[in-house]
């Protein structure tokens, strides 16, 4: 049954002006890597689908909120502080890693924006992940808390300006940094970025039961 | 007290409305097919269009303005919209959720109306035989230390509300309600909430009974139909395990009866499934298995969590052990973004698995669905031109298959009279529809036995062999 619970804010953290962490009690909720919730104000008209950010060990739940102008929840979400209570409902999803391949597999894990969210989860709750993380932003700022990620493993691929790993988009390190074809790719964000991606890792040999794909609006 | 009920949509919509007339029926109302004669007027609403809402913006304002000459009560439930509820709630008087179902009559009484159920606590049929009387208002408020204020039981979903049967001979069974898959375009996770199953104990019950009463034909129904089962993680039977039961049970009574399912995910299909319908004579050989488009990229974008390389693995399994099965799928075209090169990988599709029938729809962006906040570029001309070619590529397909069935006995279910004088109709196991020149209405609701002698796409005529006695 759907169940729309009303979870505490523990936590508030200010990534850049318009991006930010909420940590919300987790009142038992139980989810696997990579699903994803819906979140709105207390109001329940408008919600918004999140993917957790955190691991399933930890007895919270996280989520990464970037505000969009004159969006219906998330300047709602932005204005809310420790001790408000949001609406939250049953995590779904398929967005994961099978369990016979977390400890076998070579994994690239490939996001613009908001998109990191499934990955730092993964990244989280797989201690011994074989990974590397790209990270698609358009300014340095948006390098979301990449000192959480095991270095050299996570790549910021910045488009519009100095101070990430690489100057410009995803699409153009994969092009200079072809995948191993037996590489299990995932892949998170906006769709244009997606189909991009998913068409020159085709193109490096890497079969299509082999991408996985999250879209996000 | 009469009351008119318009219903939009699918079949689980024509589900839940039974639940609702049934509701209706107990509070000692009559129905009427003419609006104009209703006391109460609802809708059961759909919302997978914006054409389909739109017809409830056109309904409710022309009951409102009637609502100047006669006292006249409206309601909404069904599939609704956050944006389009809050709208709602200005010119409807009462709007519920179908869960919510087992409060109606107590939110109607809130308008004055009293009748047996609507002062009565509990809606289940022996409980009304016994507590006619009206509840005093020391009960209603729980001064007397009793039991508490309201008794009304509320439903957690709508299946737990008797149906009010519209047909003597066909039902369809909600056995799933809600979705997880949250498809780019689809508005369903945000009307009718996460996946929920029914519990088997309760289908099954209500099976045996349809079978026992001489149902022909039962739909099992699900915004996720084939998910049925997962929710649960493990304490309920599967959708495999559950069709295996009601197989047996349907193969067992000696009936004829077809058992049918929808709407299934190809994500969540299993071989299982289809070597269950293989099984049993009675799980019928019409599998519709929802496409949406045949690119790979579109499929991304819509966020169908499958490849087309996956639905080839299901269809492999449907023409492999079901030989004889109906493929019936549902399209969308002209998605946002839709190139010219995905929509001819769309038409391949149809022609690749040689669907029998397929629901063509033109892309509506849904309020609250993630593609709504996505750019719309494709042409409504474009679309209607797509949709034109491809119902145009499903017809030649489907005039494929129809012409070798001439000079073929078909069985027949006899829904009704056809719009053509003098005939019946009905449809195969498959789902297709067919015709024969008969006024005997009393084979209404029986299998017939037809030989075919012309067919159109999706459509047969024939003569009558035999009449079935079952």
């Amino acid at each position: 049954m759907q169940k729309f619970n009303l979870h505490k804010i523990l936590e508030k953290r200010m990534l850049t002006d318009s991006a930010f962490i909420l940590r919300f009690e987790r009142n038992g909720m139980e989810f696997e890597p990579g699903q994803h919730i819906q979140v709105g104000p207390p109001n329940g008209i408008n919600v918004r689908e999140y993917s957790i950010y955190n691991s399933p060990d930890e007895d919270y739940i996280e989520i990464l909120v970037k505000e969009v102008k004159d969006g219906l929840v998330t300047p709602a979400l932005k204005k809310m502080d420790v001790g408000d209570s949001v609406i939250i409902n049953d995590a779904v999803g398929f967005f994961s890693l099978k369990k016979e391949d977390i400890d076998n597999k070579k994994f690239l894990f490939v996001s613009s924006g908001t998109g990191i969210s499934p990955f730092h989860c993964f990244v989280k709750s797989y201690p011994n992940l074989d990974y590397t993380l790209l990270h698609g932003v358009r300014t340095a700022e948006e390098q979301y808390e990449r000192e959480k990620y095991e270095k050299g493993k996570y790549i910021s691929c910045v488009s519009r300006e100095d101070g990430g790993d690489f100057k410009g988009r995803v699409t153009e390190w994969l092009e200079k940094n072809p995948v191993n074809s037996d590489t299990l790719c995932y892949l998170c964000g906006n769709c244009d970025m997606i189909y991009d991606v998913y068409d020159i890792l085709e193109k490096q040999g890497v079969k299509s039961s082999q991408i996985f794909t999250e879209v996000y609006f | 007290m009469k009351y008119h009920l318009v219903i939009l949509g699918c079949q689980m919509n024509y589900a839940d409305a039974e639940r609702v007339q049934s509701i209706m029926a107990k509070m000692g109302y009559e129905w009427t097919d003419v609006e104009e004669e209703a006391n109460v007027i609802g809708i059961i609403a759909c919302s997978v269009r914006q054409k389909a809402i739109d017809k409830v913006y056109y309904q409710i304002s022309k009951w409102n303005k009637w609502k100047n000459k006669k006292n006249l009560i409206t309601f909404a439930s069904g599939c609704i919209l956050p944006q389009d509820r809050e709208r709602f709630l200005k010119l409807f008087d009462i709007i519920f959720d179908m869960k919510e179902l087992a409060m109606f009559p107590a939110m109607l009484s809130q308008y004055g109306v009293t009748t047996p159920v609507s002062n009565s606590p509990i809606i289940y049929d022996e409980e009304i035989l016994k507590r006619a009387q009206p509840a005093t208002p020391a009960e209603k408020l729980g001064f007397t230390g009793n039991s508490q204020i309201s008794m009304v039981k509320a439903a957690p979903q709508a299946w737990e509300v008797e149906p009010l049967y519209n047909s003597s001979f066909e039902a369809f069974i909600p056995i799933q309600n809600g979705c997880n898959k949250f498809c780019t375009f689809c508005a369903v996770p945000y009307t009718r909430g996460r996946e929920v199953s029914r519990p088997s104990v309760d289908i099954i019950d209500e099976v045996e009974k349809l079978i026992a009463h001489d149902y022909k034909s039962i739909t099992l129904l699900g915004q996720n139909v084939n998910s049925y089962g997962l929710d649960k993680k493990g304490e309920e039977l599967s959708f495999a395990q559950l069709l295996e039961k009601i197989g047996e049970i349907a193969d067992n009574s000696g009936k004829e009866v077809w058992i049918y399912f929808t709407s299934p995910h190809p994500r969540d299909m299993t071989r299982d499934v289809i070597e269950t319908i293989a099984k049993y004579r009675s799980l019928a050989k019409q599998i519709h298995l929802p496409v949406q488009s045949g690119d790979d990229k579109v499929l991304i974008k819509m966020n169908r969590k499958h490849s087309m390389e996956r639905y080839d693995e299901v269809v492999g399994w449907v023409r492999e052990l079901l030989p004889t099965a109906t493929l019936f799928t549902d399209i969308i075209v002209g998605f946002t973004g839709e190139t010219d090169e995905q929509f001819e990988n769309t038409r391949a599709t149809v022609r690749k698995y040689r669907y029998n029938m397929a629901y063509v729809a033109m892309y509506s962006p849904r309020p609250g669905a993630a593609s709504y906040a996505w750019e719309e570029d494709i042409d409504h001309e474009i679309k209607k031109e797509r949709h034109a070619i491809l119902t145009e590529d499903l017809n030649e397909v489907a005039a494929e298959l129809t012409k070798d069935l001439v000079g073929e006995t078909m069985r027949l279910l006899v829904r009704g009279k056809d719009r053509k004088e003098g005939y019946l109709s009905g449809h195969t196991e498959g789902r297709l529809v067919g015709r024969f020149a008969s006024d005997d209405e009393s084979l209404i609701g029986t299998f017939v036995d037809v030989k075919v002698t012309s067919v159109r796409p999706f459509s047969m005529e024939g003569e009558l062999v035999k009449e079935v006695v079952s």
